[in-house]
Formats: structure tokens, C-alpha cells, sequence
């Protein structure tokens, strides 16, 4: 360990490897010990509403695209909070406020999506 | 009140021009009448101020235009030359004002008729007040304005359009003249008030412009621009048509007033004309050679209105040669009494005209004295103005002109003295020769005209009678103040004559038979009238194919509108053809129009680019900002 | 921390945050009263701007001057007249849904965000805030191929233009080690030559800012999206947005990149000579009117862009006063081309004006008046516009941008007058077009007589702008 760069990184090493191997043995396990029955339909890849293999120019029901569009908003919402919370500390009641005016307006855009239905699947 | 008299027609054609439609035709015609009356009476109370009372003044109204040197501002310049005329033209206009009403009374629109009117007014006494030059040009082209819209009156007449056209076209040679004259006015003077000119005449005297005497070379060029206003020979052929315009008009602009101008012009620019000579003997010959002309010609004509307006013509023949030898005084006496029995004479001719149902061929009327008698006697008291029969108007003026053309003791006044004395025999004889043949013999109208003869209504004839006795009395009533006794403490100075120019008092020198030779030729004249159409009405007709010609050398006014013809209008004609051919239509078309062209094959271009799709637009996007950070890069580089 | 420097933005941004709310809640329509709601906050704002004190807030992010005013009044006048040209014209396209105002609100705080950023990161916001709507906008009337159409294409080609600017951005970042404008003015003062990375950062920046003001050659969305979009968010585009990111680009580059005036100016100098000449002549063919005010409003940038290109105050200045006089001539304008129905249909050919000098005498002349404004015909308002800009470039010796400013004019002179000709000359067809409705009547009298008046007293405008340029050139 020379070089102490490296070093810092041997966490992630370790990291990847676990991660590895955990995929590994759930994949190698459903392998070894489910029963095999397949069919095109379950072969072909997963895709969340529409023919995964297909012309880029075809419609798809814009509810999917609104579902997502809601939920990355409600992702980075998120992604925001943990820093914020971390860094609570340091960042005083000024960055208190702010989360809470960046809530805030999350919250009326909740609202309005609400009573607009966008909700709604049907 | 000095104001007033120049202002008040202002009003008159602004109120008549602008609301007239409005207001309705009777409102807009009585209020420019009431209008002209205030500035008469504001005219007349300026004349007894001013002439009378010998105050002369000036009244600035405003800076009108300071370029570089040339400085010109707007006042009336109120002496006895100019209040002479105000007086003369708010009086005459305002008679005609009233006059026209009732010989409108049956146009579309008398309001534009009335506007008209009264702006020429307003144009002609700014033109008489002008204290510079500028102001005079101004009122100078408004006259010719207000000139070219009223003879194009009835614009749906084509001949009153073109006689319209080639009244402001002739004038418009005058006026190129009259504009050299102005510059180099302000090229010699280095000034255009009337003031500081007259002031340097003397100091300038010797001036060399050109190879010729500068004021020698203004006198003539002012003087040329006169001719074309006052319809000398030469530039007269516009007047004879401007009678396409009604009556009043004629009456107003192209006997009383506006053709005067020119004459009022020399008288105002005396100081200058005295030191030019040759100017002078130019003028003489000019107008003396007019007299006689406009009178020949004048005898053959068969259209009432032509024939006095080439008496008009003749006339202002005399009002030059006058002035040409000097008399101002009696140029513009001669002005003063024209005025009033040209005026009559023309609204006279306007009455006949409207009982006739406007018939103007005096060959087709005759026999209607006892119809319309009012008009027949103002006739006659207008002819024997004209004619110079002993104590009418005339008789004062002409006679004076006649002696001082004789007292000039000159070749050019010799040869004005005896052409004039031959026009004034020639004015006797038409004039009966019109009155003869309107009024008497054997009617030649037909029956339906002559029952519908009849005299026209009080608002026309109350001009008339007093005209009728202006043309009696004011002869006689002004002589010693213009000519006579008086004259120095009349004119105070505002006509200049030279210190060797004793013209008026030469002229009461003459040998005895001179003043009575006019006079007594004038009644030669009327005689002569008198046995060929009254006595012996054949012979006319006989005479006519005997010396044919003769008569139609006269008949056709000297051959001057074909000579004209030829010479001008048709080359013009000619290059403008080419002109509108090649010139305009290749080369000043051609470029705007390739522009155009080129603008749209542009404009084809750039829209092209507009091709709807987003790559393309994206790409257009990149390529400008690749475009841009070579530059930027190579800018920086730089 | 003094942000309440930034209250203006503060209240409408709460403004438009509670009329989302309100409008929200009940189930029936509420599009009038929000947009009466949102032109009260605009206003609000207007008077706040009025009174704000000058100074920097928000760490640096945030500055308010005399310029910022000006433009920041100037943009909310110019929202709120957008805003009234739609009231008629939404309800009765079956438009009236509240979020029309609340869009205009939002968008009209980007544009003051925009005209108050002293940072690159406050650029890139208020941009946003201010295109996120307006694509929006632009799709508007959803149902309608052309207005999706419009939104999309705008929306791709914006996209692309924020991808350049953040680019742009990032790249001055990484050369100049700061994103603040004050200490990047520092920064390249202190320092004699630049980096060319910093150089290049900077033509991205301008190309994302030339696309917002539709400047050749990033001007190819504008035709499009002017014609698809529903005429008064046309309106709105032409007028307000152009205030902001005019404002913006002044202040960019007059501020923080003003020692590299030599390297812009060529720049900007072709940017406006392009602008004029395309909206001269790809004008001259159009026959639909907002196609053609879309050319016409490119030309416009391209004049007001001269006052930027000679980089002097009485250049700024020009820039200033054209840009104001640009916004009331072009709301005036699309005042009758909203006004413009037949038979309950919205038209908008040159054609269907016709006419319109006898059947409808008043909409004929403020017409008349917009269109002899925006070819310069003195003594409107519009003469003055370009009188000032190209006094700007002949004090400055631009001889050839004063030059072709004037021939480009007297070509766009020919479309402006054409309509004028359509509407006094040509025969009118069958059926009339309808009377203008009282909202619009109102705004093109007020403009209309603004444009009428300005050559009366010019003084006030001249003497606000000439206080602007001097704030912003310090």
C-alpha cells in the first residue's frame, strides 16, 4: 500500500466485489434450483408497457411518460434531502428555510397534480 | 387693421376650404364674403392710414427662414405701392366675393369655389405687402396656385384642364426668370429686404456680373418673370385660355388683380429699374409692342370673355411701356383704374353670359338690350372706360400714359407713344365691335335662348353698379393724388424715381394736340365699329375674305400657339418620349425594379432555408456556431 | 444576506405559487380570475421593482440596478399586455384554462431572474424558468397539429440551445476558475491575454442567449413557432421574452466579458447584420402575418443588436430605447392580428385584411400606425428606435452597419407598407372581419398612442434609458 490514493479506493474494491457476488448467487441460485419452463414471451427483455424491440416513431400511452416524469421530480426530492440532512448542522436555519420553500413548492405541484388527476391510471 | 386686411381671406378660404363641406355651401360662400368685407374695410382704413395719412410702416409677423446668410422674414411692408394695391384688391375681390354668388348659385360645389377664391386673395396681398423678395415669390406662386385652380375649376371639362396646365406651365417659364433674378439679387445684395436692397442700389450701380451690369441683368430677369405673369408677348398665350375658368375668376384674377402683379413688381422694383436702362427700353418696347398685338388680335375674336381678355393683355401692354419710360406713377394709375372698368367689363360679359345660358360666341347674340339693360348700360360705362373717352376712368390713366410715353422724348418712346395710340384706336374698335354685337341688331340666338334672356339677380348686379361707377369716378377722383398735384406727398417716396427722371412733370408739356389725340382716335374707333356693324353689317365679312390673310393671321393670334407648338411642346414631347422609353422605363424603372427582383429572389432564398425539420434547423444551429468560434478563435489569435 | 433585495422576484414567485393553488381548487373554470390574478402580480412586481434598492444579494448570484429595473418594468409591462391580448382570444378558442396566466407568470420570473443574474448559474436558471413555459406555451392549444408542433420543435431546438449556453458555461468555469460575473470581470482584468477555452465558452454562451432572442442563425425555430402557436402566445414571445434575454446578453457581455469586447464584437456585428438582412428580406414573400412578424421581429433584433455591437453608452442607450419602443409597436401589432376573426374563425393572412380601412376604420389605423412604426417612418415612435441605433453607429464609424441598417429598412419598409396598402386599397371580401373586443381595442389605443406620442415627449424614455446604460456600464 504504497500509495495511499489507492488505498482510499480499497472500500469500493470491496464494495463491487460483494456486490458481485451477491448477484451472482441470487442469478446462480434461480438458476440451479427454479424450474425451467420457457417461453418466447418470458425471454424476451422486460420492457414497462410497450414492445421492447420495435420502431423508435410508435406511441406509447403518455401515462407511462407522466408516471415518470412524477417520479423523478419525487427522486430528486430525495437525492436533495440527504445532503441537506447531513449537512443540516452546518448550513443553519438559512438552509433549513430553504429546504422547507423547496418543499413547499413540491408540495403545491403535488397538489395540482392531484386535482388535476394526473394520478389517476385511468 | 393691417394685418386684418391680408388675414381676413386667410380665414375666409380656411373656414370655406376646410369646413365647407360641413358648414353647407351658403354658410361657407357668406362667411368668406363677410370675411372679404372686413378686409376691405381693414384694407380701405390701411390706405387712408398709410397713402393718405403717410404713415408707412412695417409689420413683422415672424422669422420665416434663416439659411446661412439668407435671412427672410415675414412682415407686411405697408407703403403707398402697397396699400394702393391692398385697397384695390380687398375692394375689387370683395365685389367679385359677392358677385359669385349669385353666379355660382348653381355649381356642385360653390364652397371649393369660394375657398379658392378667397386664397387667392390671401396670396395676392401677401404678395402686394412682401417685405423681401422670398415673401413676394411666396405670394408670387400662390397666386399661380390659386390661378391654376380656379381656371381647372370645372376639372371635368378637358379644356379647362389643359388651359389650367398650360396657364401654370407658361407661368412657370416666367417664375424659372423671376428665381435667377431673386438669387442673383441675393448674390448682389447679399440680402433680400426690399430695405437694404433699395438702400445699396446707388453703391452697386457699377457692379459687373457675367460681362453685363448686375442690375441691368436682375432688372431684365425680374422683368421676364413679370411677362409671364402679366402675359406680355411672348408668355401671353395663357391668358386667352384661362378663360375656361368662370367668370368671376377672369374677372378677379386675369383682369383686375394677379396679372397686374408683374407691373407692381417693376413699380416695386423702381429703385432697381431706374439704374438699369436698357432694362427700361426692354420694358417699353415689350409692353408697347403688347398693346398693339393683344388690340389686333382682339378685334377678331368672337368669344366674348377673349375678346377683353386680350383687351386685358393690351392693356397691361400699356402699364409696362409706362413704366418702361419711367412714369411708375402712371403705370400704376393705370393699374388702379383697370382695375375697377376690366373688372366691370369682365362681370359685365359674366352677366350676358349667364342670361345667354352660358353662350359665349358673341356671333350668336345680339338684340338683347332691352332684356337686360342694367347690364347693357355697365357695359357701355366699361367700354368708354377702355376706350379712354374723356372723363371716364380710363381716360385719365391712358391719356397719362400716352403723354409720358411722347414726353420720354426716346426712339423707344416714340415707338411706344405711336403703337400705343394705334391700340388705343384698335381698344375703341372692339370694344363697340363686342358691345355691337351683344347687345344690337337682329337676335341670333336661338328662340329658346332668347325667351329665357333675363337680368341677372341683384347680388350680381350691385358689384356691378358699383364697378360701373368706380370706372367713372375713380379716374377722376384719384388723378391728383397719383399723377397730379400731389403725387410727392402721395407715394412718399415708395416709388423711386431717378434724380434725372422729371417724366411727370415732362409729360404735362407736351404739345396741346397729344393729350386730345387719344381721345379723339378713340372715338374714331367706335365710329369705325359703329359703321361696320351697326350700318353696314356686311362689310366685316367682306373685308375678312378680301384680306384673308390678314384675318387669319389675326384670327389665329399670330400664329403663337402653333409657333409654340412646333418649337416646344412637340420637341418636348419628342424627348420626353425617349425619355419615358429608355430613361425611365430601362434605366430609372429598371433599377428599382431589378432590386426588387433581386429582394424577392432573396427572400426565396431565405425561406427556402426554412425547411420545417428540427435537424436542419439544429444543423443551421452548429454550423453558425462553428462559424463563429473560427472567428472568434482567429480574432483571437489575431 | 440580504435577499429581501430580491423581493420583487420573491412576490411573484409566492404570487404565482398561491394562483396555481387557488386556480387549482375549485372544479369550475377559473381562467379570468387567475389572469386577472396573475396582471395584479405583475404590476405588483412592477411597483416593487420601482422601489428596490440597488445592490448585489444571494451571494453574488443575484444584482439589481438601474438597468435591471428599466428592463425588468419593461418585461413586466410588456407580460401583462401579452397576458390581456389572450383574454378574448383564449376563451373563445377554448383556451381559458388557468394555467395559461400561471405560465406567464413563471415565465415572466425567469425573464427578471434572467435580467438580474450577475452569475452564470442564475443565467442558466432564470433561462430555464423562463423557456419550461414557454415550451408549454407554444404547445398550448394541444389539440392543434401546428401549436404541438410548435411546442416540440421549440422545445428540441431550446433544449439544444441550454445544452450550448450550460456548455458555454461550464467551459468559462473550468478556464476561469469562477462563475460569478463580478469577479469574472476581475479576472480578465487583472490578467493580459485570455484563454481560448474561456473565448470559446463564450460563443456558446451567446449562441444559447442568440437563440432566445431569435438572432441569425439561430433564428430557424422562430417562423415556425411564431405560426403554430396560438397568436397571443405569439405575442408574448415577440415581446417580453426579446426584453430578457436582450437584457441578458447586454449584461453579459457589457459586464463580466467586457475586456473582450474586440473578440465579440465581430461577432455580434455579423450576428446583427445577418438579422437584418434576413428580416428584410424573407419577409417579403410571406403571406401569413405571423410568419411575417416573425421575420419582421428578427430584423428588429437585428437593429437593436447594432446599439450592442458598437459597444459604447449611447450604443447601450439605443439598444435600450429600441428594444422598449420594439415591445409596444409589437404588441400593438399582434393586438389586431388577435383581433383579426371572421365568421368566429381566427385568419391571419395578409389577405384577409383587406379592406379593413373601411369596414373597421379604427383597427385600420392603429394598424397603419404599427406598421409605419416598425419601417421607421418618422415622426412614430419606431423612427426613433432606429434613429438611435444608427446614430450609435455613425458616432461610432460602423459606416457599414448604419449603411446597411438603412438599405435593410427601406426593404422592410416594402412589407409594412404593403399591408397598410392591403387594408386602405384592396376590395374587402364578403364578410367583414369581426369588431375587436374591448381588451383589445384598449391595448392598441394604449400602444398605438404611444407610438403616436413618443416623438412628443421623448425626454423621460431617453433620460431612464440613458440612467440604465450608465448602471450597467458603470
Amino acid at each position: 500500500m504504497t500509495q495511499p490514493l489507492l488505498a482510499d479506493y480499497f472500500p469500493i474494491l470491496v464494495f463491487l466485489a460483494i456486490a458481485g457476488g451477491i448477484a451472482l448467487a441470487m442469478v446462480g441460485g434461480s438458476l440451479l434450483l427454479a424450474r425451467q419452463k420457457p417461453d418466447p414471451e418470458k425471454l424476451s427483455a422486460y420492457e414497462c408497457g410497450f414492445e421492447p424491440f420495435d420502431d423508435t416513431r410508435r406511441r406509447f400511452d403518455v401515462r407511462f411518460y407522466l408516471v415518470a416524469i412524477l417520479f423523478i421530480i419525487f427522486d430528486l426530492e430525495v437525492a436533495f434531502l440527504f445532503p441537506w440532512a447531513v449537512a443540516l448542522g452546518d448550513i443553519g436555519w438559512f438552509g433549513f428555510w430553504s429546504m422547507m420553500a423547496f418543499l413547499g413548492v413540491l408540495t403545491i405541484g403535488f397538489i395540482y397534480e392531484w386535482r388535476k388527476g394526473a394520478l389517476d391510471w385511468e | 387693421m393691417l394685418v386684418g386686411a391680408v388675414f381676413f381671406p386667410l380665414l375666409g378660404a380656411a373656414i370655406s376650404g376646410l369646413f365647407g363641406r360641413w358648414i353647407g355651401d351658403r354658410v361657407a360662400q357668406w362667411s368668406t364674403v363677410i370675411c372679404m368685407v372686413l378686409a376691405a374695410v381693414c384694407g380701405i382704413g390701411a390706405f387712408a392710414q398709410v397713402a393718405l395719412g403717410g404713415q408707412p410702416t412695417t409689420v413683422p409677423i415672424v422669422t420665416w427662414m434663416e439659411v446661412g446668410g439668407l435671412e427672410a422674414s415675414w412682415a407686411l411692408r405697408y407703403d403707398t405701392l402697397s396699400a394702393v394695391m391692398v385697397m384695390m384688391v380687398t375692394f375689387i375681390s370683395t365685389l367679385i366675393h359677392l358677385y359669385s354668388v349669385g353666379y355660382m348659385s348653381h355649381d356642385a360645389t360653390p364652397y371649393r369655389f369660394f375657398a379658392y377664391l378667397s386664397l387667392f386673395t390671401f396670396m395676392m396681398l401677401m404678395l402686394v405687402t412682401a417685405d423681401n423678395l422670398a415673401q413676394l415669390f411666396f405670394g408670387w406662386e400662390g397666386v399661380g396656385l390659386a390661378s391654376y385652380l380656379l381656371i381647372g375649376y370645372w376639372y371635368e371639362k378637358e379644356s379647362a384642364n389643359v388651359a389650367a396646365m398650360k396657364a401654370f406651365i407658361v407661368n412657370r417659364v416666367g417664375d424659372l426668370f423671376f428665381m435667377l433674378g431673386v438669387a442673383l439679387t441675393f448674390f448682389v445684395f447679399g440680402s433680400i429686404e426690399f430695405s437694404i436692397i433699395f438702400a445699396a442700389v446707388p453703391d452697386r450701380a457699377q457692379d459687373i456680373f457675367l460681362g453685363v451690369n448686375a442690375l441691368e441683368l436682375i432688372a431684365v430677369l425680374l422683368f421676364l418673370g413679370a411677362c409671364g405673369k402679366s402675359a406680355q408677348i411672348g408668355l401671353h398665350t395663357w391668358l386667352p385660355d384661362a378663360m375656361e375658368g368662370p367668370t368671376p375668376v377672369s374677372a378677379l384674377i386675369h383682369a383686375a388683380t394677379m396679372v397686374t402683379a408683374g407691373v407692381f413688381l417693376v413699380c416695386r422694383m423702381s429703385p432697381v429699374f431706374e439704374f438699369a436702362p436698357t432694362a427700361l427700353a426692354l420694358v417699353t418696347v415689350v409692353g408697347a409692342t403688347t398693346a398693339f398685338f393683344a388690340a389686333t388680335v382682339g378685334c377678331v375674336q368672337n368669344d366674348i370673355k377673349r375678346v377683353i381678355a386680350y383687351s386685358t393683355c393690351s392693356q397691361l401692354g400699356y402699364m409696362f411701356f409706362a413704366a418702361g419710360v419711367g412714369a411708375y406713377q402712371v403705370a400704376m394709375f393705370h393699374l388702379f383704374t383697370h382695375a375697377f372698368f376690366k373688372a366691370l367689363l369682365f362681370l359685365g360679359a359674366g352677366s350676358v353670359i349667364h342670361a345667354m345660358s352660358d353662350e359665349q360666341d358673341i356671333r350668336k347674340m345680339g338684340g338683347i338690350w332691352t332684356k337686360i339693360p342694367i347690364t347693357y348700360v355697365v357695359m357701355w360705362i366699361g367700354s368708354l372706360a377702355l376706350a379712354g373717352i374723356p372723363f371716364f376712368a380710363g381716360y385719365y390713366s391712358k391719356d397719362a400714359i400716352l403723354e409720358a410715353a411722347f414726353a420720354a422724348h426716346s426712339p423707344v418712346g416714340m415707338y411706344a407713344f405711336i403703337l400705343g395710340l394705334a391700340a388705343a384706336f384698335l381698344t375703341a374698335f372692339y370694344s363697340w365691335r363686342l358691345l355691337i354685337l351683344t347687345f344690337h341688331g337682329a337676335p341670333r340666338a336661338d328662340a329658346h335662348t332668347m325667351e329665357h334672356v333675363h337680368e341677372s339677380p341683384w347680388v350680381m348686379l350691385f358689384p356691378l353698379l358699383v364697378l360701373a361707377a368706380g370706372a367713372i369716378g375713380v379716374g377722376y377722383l384719384f388723378y391728383p393724388l397719383f399723377i397730379g398735384a400731389h403725387e410727392q406727398a402721395f407715394w412718399q417716396g415708395s416709388v423711386f424715381t431717378g434724380p434725372d427722371n422729371h417724366i411727370l412733370h415732362d409729360m404735362h408739356e407736351v404739345p396741346g394736340w397729344v393729350p386730345i389725340a387719344p381721345a379723339a382716335i378713340g372715338l374714331a374707333g367706335i365710329a369705325l365699329a359703329y359703321v361696320m356693324y351697326m350700318i353696314a353689317p356686311e362689310l366685316p365679312g367682306r373685308l375678312a375674305s378680301r384680306f384673308r390673310g390678314l384675318y387669319l393671321f389675326l384670327l389665329n393670334k399670330w400664329y403663337f400657339d402653333e409657333l409654340y407648338d412646333a418649337l416646344f411642346v412637340r420637341p418636348a414631347r419628342r424627348l420626353a418620349e425617349v425619355f419615358w422609353k429608355v430613361g425611365d422605363a430601362r434605366i430609372i424603372d429598371g433599377m428599382p425594379n431589378g432590386a426588387a427582383d433581386l429582394a424577392v429572389q432573396a427572400s426565396r432564398g431565405a425561406v427556402r432555408m426554412q425547411t420545417g425539420r428540427v435537424a436542419n434547423y439544429a444543423f443551421a444551429m452548429i454550423i453558425g456556431l462553428v462559424i463563429f468560434v473560427s472567428l472568434f478563435l482567429i480574432g483571437f489569435v489575431r | 444576506m440580504a435577499w429581501t433585495l430580491a423581493l420583487p422576484e420573491l412576490v411573484l414567485a409566492l404570487c404565482g405559487l398561491a394562483i396555481l393553488l387557488i386556480g387549482v381548487l375549485p372544479k369550475r373554470d377559473t381562467f379570468f380570475p387567475m389572469a386577472m390574478a396573475v396582471t395584479g402580480s405583475l404590476l405588483l412586481a412592477a411597483v416593487l421593482v420601482l422601489g428596490q434598492q440597488e445592490g448585489v444579494a444571494l451571494n453574488g448570484l443575484y444584482v439589481a440596478d438601474s438597468f435591471s429595473s428599466f428592463m425588468k418594468v419593461l418585461a413586466l409591462i410588456g407580460a401583462a399586455l401579452g397576458l390581456l391580448l389572450a383574454l378574448d382570444y383564449n376563451t373563445r378558442e377554448r383556451l381559458n384554462r388557468f394555467e395559461y396566466p400561471v405560465l406567464v407568470l413563471f415565465a415572466t420570473l425567469g425573464m427578471m431572474v434572467m435580467i438580474s443574474a450577475n452569475d452564470l448559474m442564475s443565467v442558466y436558471l432564470g433561462l430555464e424558468l423562463l423557456s419550461l413555459p414557454l415550451y408549454v406555451m407554444a404547445a398550448f392549444d394541444r389539440d392543434a397539429g401546428r401549436s404541438a408542433e410548435a411546442g416540440l420543435k421549440y422545445f428540441v431546438l431550446g433544449a439544444l440551445a441550454s445544452g450550448l449556453l450550460l456548455y458555454g458555461a461550464s467551459l468559462v468555469y473550468g478556464f476561469a476558475g469562477t462563475t460569478n460575473f463580478d469577479r469574472l470581470a476581475a479576472a480578465f482584468a487583472a490578467q493580459e491575454g485570455v484563454s481560448p477555452g474561456v473565448v470559446v465558452g463564450l460563443v456558446f454562451v451567446m449562441a444559447g442567449l442568440a437563440f432566445k432572442i431569435s438572432a441569425v442563425p439561430f433564428h430557424m425555430w422562430t417562423p415556425d413557432v411564431y405560426e403554430g402557436a396560438p397568436t397571443p402566445v405569439t405575442a408574448f414571445f415577440a415581446a417580453a421574452p426579446k426584453v430578457a434575454a436582450l437584457a441578458l446578453l447586454a449584461r453579459v457581455l457589457l459586464g463580466p466579458f467586457a475586456d473582450l469586447a474586440a473578440q465579440w464584437q465581430q461577432v455580434v456585428v455579423l450576428i446583427s447584420i445577418a438579422s437584418m438582412l434576413l428580416g428584410a428580406f424573407a419577409a417579403i414573400g410571406q403571406r401569413n402575418l405571423k410568419r411575417l412578424m416573425a421575420y419582421s421581429s428578427i430584423g428588429h433584433v437585428g437593429y437593436a443588436l447594432m446599439g450592442l455591437a458598437v459597444v459604447s453608452d449611447v450604443g447601450l442607450r439605443g439598444l435600450i430605447v429600441y428594444i422598449a419602443i420594439y415591445v409596444f409597436m409589437n404588441i400593438g401589432a399582434f393586438a389586431v392580428l388577435v383581433a383579426m376573426r371572421r365568421s368566429g374563425r381566427a385568419v391571419e393572412q395578409v389577405e384577409d385584411l383587406a379592406g379593413l380601412g373601411r369596414t373597421d376604420p379604427a383597427m385600420a389605423l392603429w394598424m397603419a400606425v404599427f406598421m409605419f412604426s416598425m419601417a421607421g417612418i418618422p415622426p412614430l415612435a419606431g423612427f426613433f428606435g432606429k434613429l438611435y441605433v444608427f446614430l450609435a453607429a455613425v458616432q461610432g464609424g460602423y459606416w457599414t452597419l448604419a449603411v446597411i441598417g438603412v438599405l435593410t429598412s427601406v426593404v422592410a419598409a416594402y412589407y409594412y407598407l404593403r399591408i397598410v396598402k392591403v387594408m386602405y386599397f384592396d376590395q374587402p371580401p364578403e364578410a367583414a372581419l369581426e369588431r375587436a373586443p374591448p381588451s383589445l381595442s384598449v391595448v392598441m389605443a394604449t400602444t398605438g398612442l404611444f407610438n403616436l406620442a413618443f416623438c412628443l415627449f421623448p425626454a423621460p424614455m431617453l433620460a431612464a434609458a440613458g440612467i440604465a446604460a450608465a448602471a450597467l456600464l458603470g
